[in-house]
């Protein structure tokens, strides 16, 4: 029981994490219409960055990720104003592939600057732990889970409190009208890129505490954060946070009661099952397609 | 013209299509012939991993090029296809290693189709993430199945026993005749009724299956040809290499590179993804072996992907042709702004399209569409609530109401374009509401849309070929660009004027002219019913008076119509008996009098000020 509770506990902190990370995707997706399979590069990009900072300047990777998210958040409203603007009209596969050429660009250069041997941030309190009774919890996870959720919850916040959320939320729902009402499409969209990879930034900045990495860790994240996003109804980020929590516990548990093994095809499975039995995920709806467009 | 008849040889020389087959041919026997005329292996090598590649992009460009879905899994089809040959043979060591090749293209085909009945249910940006997910998958079960694929150790296969001289030769000239027999596939599919199916669902999906085209049936099969000969590809490349292990041969940069390989040849071409293989793989080959390999590696092939995509999304061949094209035909008119035709007669369709004698018809008419309290809400709005009407067959049946009415989006219920919530449909007699677009449309369905919905990148021939009256397996496998199905095509152009445009890509056409085409479009069909949505909006009077004008006529043959239309002259004109739809349900059916009379139409519809501009003009006519 002891150990289901903390496993319990632990899955949710982590779940908390893949919440931000992917909520930065299904945002993406929402407001453009592009499936970013470089999000997972960016994550671990954040966890390098981090741990430049933490290497270089001794400040304590958690307080990093304020250094790291601005940098990631730059890179991504570079990224959108000269690759992805260019071809926004072209058909979804176009972005798909293009995004995946960053993908492996932003792996190789991540190799050649930091090499391909894994690696870990550490931090004075990493093997230490919170004592609840017979249940562990690990510093590193708990202030890490913290973290993302107050991170996330300062997304929300963007979203729904200022102008510029709502100018992301009508740009999401309509651009010919967003335009018509004075707000410039595209200025958004970058901002939106910008913020969906700063997501991934901080939460590769956290996760680079919690995990080992190497430039090649992106394919498992990218993954992991596609089936969350299906999952959870692609577009949707009240889903995307749902499905979060969802998987990070089937995950967790799956690696403690079946085989850590065989949590690397959760994921895969996940993606599988709802495709097949409910297509639009969770929380999603299926788009009318038959409006006229023209 | 002077240029052209001064030199007609160098154009001719010049046609894409010679020029293509002639380097094409050239380059086939310096294949075949290279290892007899040189022993160099690191060529040998290098040409051997080429055709794998091309090979898995030909299969790709199926599936992908022609039916526009992403696949990311075909990496994965060399991989089962090197396991299946790895596993077999190091279970049977004393078996022949090469009779294991036809069981990995089994392999893979089966695979296909089964990963198929998943992926087949999503559209454009789940298929990939399916198809990534997948290859995932099946490297995890590689690592972790270890009681059959070796886990992460990997599995030796037997070393060739062949004579050492020849040492290459077997897995070079079996991978030749792969390739050929890829390439045949693929242009033999690009030929048939299902190829032009397939660009139909590239094009548009939701219309392709309006136009009785099977959807889930038709990518199966493109699935399935993109795989089977990838999977026997990937054996022989298993046993070339002797040695395979999940990561080496589950890498998604194998994917990648075919996919590499497909868009920069040209991923709606023959030959553009054996093209691509032969200038990516060498690529890299040079980037593993002169630059340091690993990370060089990863920012030439994503590097190449990025630029692809942003400057040459059409491919190294299609932008030659194109150029070659412009080179040709250079100085010489559009046909676009050419004159429509002044249209053929119904009679000589009379063995294309079943045409009835009218004066044989019952009276009153049995209804041919009946439509039974129909409802369909988005969310809160209901846009159809409990509709019903009945078109008699043989009749002009009209269909008016306000904006908004829900009169589009009754005939997307009508033919599945979008589902219906409840309610019943009947069809001469049988309920069609459960059935899919597509056996509707072979059930004598048919359907124009408002905003023409052209296939932009056929010509108007491929347009009106597209269409597939019923389904059939041999039907699929049939020629489609030339023979029986062509000249079909060809007279129910000439009939509606468009013939002189046939070769012509329908994103070229102008609205009236798209128009025409897509009742042809229909029209080969040959459908008891015809919907038109809006046939005489946005043409000029003199195509408005043509449109009524071959209603007249296919209707006196025995067609049945429903028309929205908001040109009252026109419908009103036209159309006996009308209904009225306002807030999604019929609120008034009559005759074109008793409508224009009943105060509640004029109320919510007409208005109080209407008068049919030309009562005299309407009984002439």
């Amino acid at each position: 029981m002891t150990e289901f509770v903390q496993a319990l506990v632990l899955s949710l902190l982590v779940g908390g994490i893949y919440a931000l990370v992917a909520s930065g995707l299904t945002l993406i997706f929402g407001v453009m219409r592009v499936i970013n399979i470089a999000h997972g590069a960016f994550l671990i990009l954040g966890a390098f960055i981090t741990y430049t900072v933490w290497d270089q300047l001794g400040l304590d990777p958690l307080v990093g990720v304020v250094i790291t998210t601005p940098i990631v958040f730059a890179l991504g409203w570079l990224i959108y104003r000269l690759l992805v603007r260019p071809i926004r009209h072209a058909p979804m596969s176009s972005t798909v592939l293009l995004t995946f050429g960053l993908a492996l660009v932003t792996e190789g250069v991540m190799g050649l600057v930091w090499g391909n041997e894994s690696t870990s941030i550490r931090p004075s309190y990493v093997d230490q732990s919170f004592h609840l009774g017979q249940v562990f919890l690990p510093k590193a996870q708990v202030y890490g889970g913290l973290l993302a959720v107050v991170v996330l919850g300062c997304l929300w916040l963007i979203l729904t409190k200022t102008w510029l959320g709502r100018a992301i939320r009508a740009a999401a729902a309509n651009p010919a009208s967003a335009e018509l009402v004075g707000i410039k499409v595209t200025s958004v969209a970058a901002l939106v890129f910008g913020l969906g990879l700063a997501a991934a930034g901080a939460g590769g900045g956290i996760t680079g505490v919690l995990y080992p990495f190497v430039p090649g860790s992106h394919y498992l994240w990218i993954a992991r954060l596609l089936a969350i996003v299906v999952l959870g109804g692609l577009g949707s980020l009240e889903g995307a946070v749902l499905s979060a929590l969802v998987f990070g516990v089937a995950e967790t548990m799956t690696a403690v009661y079946i085989s850590p093994a065989w949590a690397t095809a959760v994921p895969y499975a996940i993606v599988f099952v709802v495709l097949l039995f409910r297509p639009q995920g969770l929380l999603g709806t299926r788009l009318r397609d038959d409006a006229v467009t023209a | 013209m002077s240029a052209a008849e001064s030199a007609p040889e160098a154009r001719r020389a010049l046609d894409p299509i010679w020029l293509g087959r002639g380097i094409a041919l050239v380059a086939g026997v310096l294949l075949v012939l290279y290892p007899m005329l040189s022993d160099n292996l690191y060529y040998q090598n290098m040409i051997i991993l080429s055709l794998v590649f091309a090979i898995a992009a030909s299969g790709l460009s199926i599936i992908t090029g022609l039916a526009g879905y992403v696949s990311l899994s075909q990496g994965a089809f060399v991989g089962l296809g090197g396991y299946t040959v790895g596993v077999l043979a190091t279970h049977h060591p004393d078996t022949n290693v090469w009779l294991w090749m036809p069981v990995a293209g089994v392999t893979a085909g089966l695979v296909a189709l089964i990963l198929g009945f998943v992926a087949m249910r999503a559209s454009g940006p789940s298929f990939v993430i399916i198809t990534v997910a997948f290859l995932f998958l099946v490297q995890v079960i590689a690592i972790n199945w270890r009681s059959v694929s070796g886990g992460t150790e990997g599995l030796s296969l037997p070393i060739p026993t062949w004579d050492a001289d020849i040492a290459n030769w077997p897995f070079y000239y079996s991978l030749v005749g792969i390739l050929a027999l890829q390439l045949l596939l693929t242009w033999w599919i690009r030929r048939t009724k299902l190829g032009t199916g397939l660009v139909a669902i590239r094009d548009d999906e939701t219309k392709a299956a309006t136009l009785g085209i099977n959807l889930p049936v038709e990518k199966m099969i493109a699935f399935i040809a993109s795989s089977v000969l990838v999977g026997v590809g990937g054996g022989v490349y298993g046993y070339y290499l002797t040695f395979i292990d999940p990561r080496g041969m589950f890498n998604i940069l194998l994917s990648v590179e075919a996919m590499l390989a497909l868009l920069v040849g040209g991923k709606a071409t023959l030959w553009g993804p054996v093209l691509g293989a032969f200038i990516v793989e060498p690529l890299n080959e040079y980037a593993n072996n002169n630059l340091g390999g690993g990370n060089t590696r990863l920012l030439l092939f994503g590097g190449l992907l990025v630029l692809i995509v942003l400057f040459l999304p059409q491919g190294v061949l299609p932008a030659i042709e194109s150029l070659l094209n412009w080179v040709r035909t250079r100085g010489r008119a559009g046909l676009v702004g050419a004159r429509i035709g002044t249209g053929g007669s119904l009679a000589s369709l009379t063995g294309r399209l079943s045409l009835v004698d009218r004066a044989a018809a019952v009276d009153p008419p049995p209804p041919l569409l009946e439509v039974k309290d129909l409802r369909k809400a988005f969310g809160g709005l209901k846009a159809v609530d409990g509709a019903s009407l009945v078109v008699p067959e043989g009749s002009i049946t009209g269909l008016i109401g306000p904006n908004g009415s829900g009169k589009t989006t009754l005939f997307n219920l009508i033919d599945d374009t979008i589902h219906a919530d409840g309610g019943e449909i009947w069809l001469a007699g049988e309920r069609i509401d459960r059935l899919s677009p597509w056996t509707r449309a072979h059930r004598g369905l048919g359907r124009t849309f408002q905003i023409t919905r052209l296939f932009r990148e056929m010509t108007v021939l491929e347009n009106v070929v597209a269409a597939q009256r019923s389904f059939s397996w041999g039907q699929l496998g049939r020629i489609a660009v030339s023979g029986s199905e062509a000249r079909a095509a060809e007279e129910l152009l000439e009939y509606v004027g468009m013939r002189s445009f046939r070769d012509q890509k329908a994103r070229a056409l102008s609205f009236g002219q798209q128009k025409l085409v897509e009742l042809a479009q229909v029209l080969m069909l040959d459908p008891k019913l015809i919907l038109l949505d809006e046939p005489a909006g946005g043409i000029n009077p003199v195509l408005i008076d043509r449109m009524s004008g071959m209603i007249r006529e296919l209707n006196s043959y025995g067609k049945t119509f429903l028309i929205v239309e908001h040109n009252m002259p026109f419908v009103l004109g036209l159309c006996d008996p009308v209904h009225v739809l306002a807030r999604g349900h019929t609120m008034a059916s009559g005759t074109p009098d008793q409508i224009q009379k009943d105060p509640a139409v004029v109320d919510a519809y007409l208005g109080d000020d209407f008068v049919l501009e030309d009562e005299h003009e309407r009984t002439v006519r």
